[in-house]
């Protein structure tokens, strides 16, 4: 039973992280209905930013999150910029593909750029575990938890509370009517994606040191790792977001205790499997599916 | 109030607008009629900074504004009711009419506050359901909610792009009620209708738009009801074979100026 509930606080540790990269994802998809395919990438170079500013300046854990943040989100413009803004009128699989094809183009840029493939990322913070009753949580896990949480909050401040939120959210409804509010929805558009991908940094940053290295692949990692939080907790919902990242989380905390390491990544797709059968909407999407159709239906 | 000059755009493949030429008069009800696809809403789109014209000018209250930005259309006081209504389904009655006095909020919270109690009085039954999401709302209230959230804007001239659509007769009623009351109260409209029976009751002036031009210009009883019905639901008065032979001749010489 501890194990059972230190693998649930292990995973819930771990899901925030997961949280953060469905959150980015999310709020792409939400406003402008389209997959972004190049998220985990883009993060990916963002860390590598940071990884170079530590082997160049040895520069405290501080500006090495600074940086990887400020990278992530200079490579998150030049793909809104490349994919979503210049064909916004295309077709919405056009932007898909065309992420794609710069997630590809951006692996091999830091190929060429950092030869070695595998390189050091320094800890956030070395301390060693902190004890509570039966339970243990390492240091980087807490910080990221808490990180994570102070983020979701400041994200729900931004969008119930602000002007720039409730333009958001009339953009993510219905781009059309945002505009006939003298909304300016491009740059609304911008925005949001600048701040999925401050997101997507700062997630990066936390995982990356508490792994304390960083090769190319994680970009595919990220991808992955957000995508399948986000279709748990449903594409386009921020609260589906955070609860798709903590169950994929859990389930894999648990699996990797109960089955194994090399179940973790066949037990989260096997969860992805079996929320595609029976609740294809996700956690949250599908309420969202059925309030539309009540809606539908009373036009 | 506002004037439209030769005006010609495009919105996809067929609602074209091959030079249209109005004017919407301060204080009146303008209403301008048409069957589908003649180009009534790609005209609204045009006014509302949507679209950019090909040709043509628009100015309101002399100042031109062909080609403006919509918040700055909406900004000089034009407000656009969509067709569809367009309410944000997943946002509450009080959030949507917020959202319509978008460009205001960052100036004046308390003015906003005010006018939100201003279109409450006048809907009462959307103050009745102040948080419920729009979506929930029935098409009678979503079509009231549109105006209202189009009002919040504080227009001097409110455009409704066929406000009864899909609404049943007693909800229409309704409707147009509204419209007299808002007129009544000094707001300038301009409306899109089908539904040319309600409209001719209200209109002040109104014109016919046939394949993306003016085909008609006067006041309601110029032209009888019957002619205008049928020249705005089948878009020529001889009926279905004659436009489908002018589909043939997309430039037919069809303007006869009221």
């Amino acid at each position: 039973m501890v194990d059972f509930v230190q693998n649930c606080l292990d995973g819930i540790m771990l899901g925030s992280s997961y949280a953060l990269l469905a959150i980015g994802f999310t709020l792409i998809f939400g406003v402008m209905r389209r997959l972004n395919l190049s998220y985990g990438p883009s993060i990916m170079v963002g860390a590598f930013v940071g990884t170079l500013v530590y082997l160049e300046f040895k520069a405290n854990a501080l500006a090495i999150a600074a940086a990887t943040v400020v990278g992530a989100v200079i490579v998150g413009i030049y793909v809104e910029r490349l994919c979503f803004r210049a064909i916004r009128r295309g077709a919405a699989v056009a932007s898909m593909v065309s992420s794609f094809v710069i997630w590809m183009q951006l692996e091999e840029i830091v190929t060429v750029v950092f030869p070695d493939r595998t390189y050091p990322f320094p800890p956030l913070v070395s301390a060693a575990p902190v004890e509570l009753g039966p339970f243990f949580f390492k240091v980087e896990n807490l910080v990221m938890f808490a990180c994570a949480a102070a983020m979701t909050v400041w994200l729900h401040w931004l969008l119930q509370y602000t002007r720039f939120g409730l333009a958001l959210r009339a953009v993510s409804e219905n781009p059309r009517a945002a505009l006939f509010m003298g909304i300016n929805v491009g740059a609304v558009m911008f925005l949001a994606f600048v701040i999925a991908s401050a997101f997507g940094g700062v997630a990066a940053y936390l995982i990356v040191s508490a792994d304390g290295q960083i090769t190319p692949l994680f970009g595919l990692w990220a991808t992955f790792k957000g995508l399948i939080a986000m279709m748990l907790g449903g594409m386009g919902s921020i609260p589906g977001a955070i609860l798709g990242g903590l169950l994929l989380g859990v389930v894999e905390a648990q699996s990797i205790w109960y089955l194994g390491t090399e179940y973790r990544d066949l037990s989260a797709y096997f969860l992805l499997f079996l929320f595609l059968v029976f609740r294809p909407g996700g956690l949250m999407g599908q309420l969202a599916v059925e309030r539309e159709q009540a809606a539908m239906r009373r036009v | 109030m506002l004037e439209i000059d030769g005006i010609a755009a495009s919105y996809g493949n067929i609602q074209a607008l091959r030079g249209v030429t109005l004017s919407v008069e301060e204080g009146g009800i303008t209403c301008l009629l048409g069957p589908n696809g003649a180009g009534k809403t790609t005209l609204m789109m045009t006014i509302a900074g949507i679209l950019k014209p090909r040709r043509g000018t628009i100015s309101f209250l002399d100042r031109n504004i062909t080609g403006m930005r919509p918040s700055g259309v909406v900004r000089r006081g034009i407000a656009l009711v969509p067709e569809n209504r367009l309410v944000f389904p997943h946002m509450n009655v009080h959030e949507n009419l917020i959202a319509g006095a978008y460009l205001r909020l960052g100036k004046s919270k308390a003015q906003v506050r005010q006018d939100v109690d201003h279109v409450f009085a006048r809907f009462p039954r959307l103050q009745e359901r102040t948080k419920q999401l729009a979506g929930t709302l029935s098409g009678g209230e979503q079509q009231m909610l549109a105006v209202a959230r189009a009002l919040m804007a504080r227009p001097r001239l409110l455009m409704m792009d066929e406000p009864s659509l899909g609404l049943a007769p007693l909800v229409v009623e309704e409707i147009f009620r509204i419209i007299r009351d808002l007129h009544a109260d000094g707001t300038t409209i301009f409306l899109v209708e089908q539904n040319a029976h309600m409209a001719l009751q209200v209109a002040h002036h109104f014109y016919l738009l046939e394949q993306g031009q003016v085909s008609f210009s006067g006041k309601p009883g110029q032209l009888s009801e019957h002619e205008v019905i049928q020249r705005a639901y089948l878009g020529k008065q001889q009926g279905r074979d004659q436009s489908a032979t002018d589909r043939d001749q997309p430039d037919g010489t069809m303007l006869r100026s009221g």
